[in-house]
């Protein structure tokens, strides 16, 4: 009877194991572009970005979202003209979203597919390899988003008649962290 | 004697005047040379819908121009004569067009539009669509949402007249630049004929062609700063970078560019009489060669990086 108990015991706990999710925060984020111009080079970073992870059936779907407005390039006006362009004010966030198996998460190198919403227009990209490195309790990961203006139907921005470069890459670092 | 004087000043005066021609009548004959598209956005009912986002994009370039609806619904475009496509959006509604509006110059087109509301956004939404209706939702219950990082669904959400001052301010700045670098080549000639209006061996037609270039550049110079001076100002924007020194020496190029005129009409009349340039007039060239510079120093703070 006992031996009959347990096993109903058991067996009535297995969903529940199942369902036990794990969650995931951004402790720590910054995201930079960098802009090619044939006269020079500048990059915009901000340190605004806020995300979660939440685990759940062996995958884990992640969210990160950064207001446009926070990109800084140490330029007032470059910065309000980037804003512009890229119809910040339309569109105020940058959305990245991407999952991955539970069991991916603790290999050195990731390769992850990112839906990433920008401008008002959604672009896939597949199998963008990040670095990953486990420091105490945080996890950090490293990598570079090979954006690029038209994937968002972005007007090239000129300066003195001359456009940038179409590539803008975003190199990400995210330190993350177990929600308590 | 008094003849000849009146003579002498005279391409100077109809220099000036022509500038000022130049200075005032710019902005307007801007204007003339567009049409006007405007009208009302409601709903069903006829209730204004305010804030809504108006796009009219020229069919032949594809270029869009953006515009916000006041609180009573209506929105006005200036535009250059061509065929247009007009977009309707605001959130909670659905997204109208109108294919075809044809803009003449003088004329003013009227493209009312009624727009219908949507519940919610169902199946595969563009990103538009989904931020607009329903910013802060995720696809699963397994997926975080933008609520769940602490961002509400007001701040999600677009603000469409910002996003039409940004335009516009960007669209005015555009225009600054061309017109600051098309500046160059007047100044540049006016520099290089000084050489031959100052010195002593000097003939009236010399003088009179860098009076002439002269003329061209302040009146180039005024239509630059127009451009500048009435293009939007952005709300809590704290000036930082080369932008600085570029608006720093405005303060020295802007009253040099009134400044170098007057100096030179005076040292003209005096050349013209045939005496020596003195007096005030003296400083002519001085004050043109330090406006010059930092009006060149101007243009180099915002194209290479320091």
């Amino acid at each position: 009877m006992l031996r009959k108990l347990l096993i109903s015991f058991w067996l009535l706990s297995l969903p529940g194991l199942a369902w036990a999710d794990s969650q995931w925060v951004l402790e720590q984020g910054t995201l930079t572009y960098h802009v090619s111009h044939p006269l020079h080079q500048f990059d915009g970073v901000s340190h605004a970005a806020k995300g979660k992870g939440i685990c759940h059936d062996g995958e884990c779907n992640f969210l990160i979202a950064v207001p446009v407005k926070s990109f800084d390039s140490g330029d007032s006006n470059r910065d309000l003209h980037m804003l512009q362009v890229t119809r910040g004010a339309q569109f105020p966030f940058v959305t990245v979203r991407t999952r991955l198996p539970e069991s991916a998460a603790t290999s050195a190198t990731i390769t992850l597919d990112l839906e990433v919403q920008f401008a008002g227009q959604t672009f896939e990209y597949k199998q963008v390899p990040f670095q990953r490195s486990v420091q105490g309790s945080e996890t950090r990961i490293t990598g570079t988003i090979p954006a690029k203006l038209t994937d968002f139907k972005i007007d090239p921005p000129t300066l003195l008649t001359m456009p940038v470069k179409n590539e803008i890459p975003v190199r990400v670092d995210l330190s993350w962290g177990p929600m308590r | 004697m008094v003849l000849d004087i009146a003579g002498a000043r005279w391409p100077c005066f109809a220099g000036i005047a022509g500038a000022f021609l130049i200075i005032i009548s710019a902005p307007s004959l801007m204007a003339q040379a567009v049409g006007e598209l405007t009208g009302t956005v409601t709903d069903p009912a006829g209730t204004p819908v305010a804030f809504a986002f108006v796009s009219a994009i020229n069919v032949e370039t594809g270029r869009a121009l953006p515009a916000a609806t006041a609180t009573d619904g209506s929105y006005r475009f200036s535009l250059p004569s061509g065929n247009y496509r007009i977009k309707f959006e605001s959130r909670g509604y659905e997204t109208l067009e109108i294919p075809a509006a044809n803009v003449t110059a003088l004329s003013t087109v009227v493209e009312n539009c009624v727009l219908a509301p949507v519940e919610r956004p169902q199946g595969n939404t563009t990103a538009e669509q989904a931020q607009k209706a329903a910013p802060s939702t995720s696809n699963k219950p397994q997926e975080p949402s933008l609520e769940d990082l602490g961002i509400t669904p007001s701040q999600a959400k677009g603000n469409a007249r910002e996003q039409a001052l940004l335009d516009r301010r960007s669209h005015m700045l555009k225009i600054h630049q061309r017109l600051g670098l098309i500046t160059i080549a007047p100044l540049g000639a006016t520099l290089i004929t000084s050489a031959f209006a100052g010195g002593r061996q000097t003939s009236r037609a010399s003088r009179d062609a860098h009076a002439a270039l002269g003329t061209a550049t302040v009146g180039m110079y005024f239509s630059t700063a127009y451009f500048a001076i009435r293009a939007p100002k952005i709300p809590g924007t704290k000036t930082r970078g080369p932008i600085r020194p570029h608006k720093t020496l405005a303060w020295i190029h802007g009253p040099g560019m009134i400044l170098t005129p007057i100096l030179g009409e005076i040292a003209f009349a005096q050349k013209s009489r045939g005496e020596r340039v003195h007096g005030i007039a003296s400083a002519h060239g001085p004050v043109a060669i330090v406006t010059a510079g930092a009006f060149g120093l101007a243009v180099v703070s915002v194209s290479v990086k320091f």
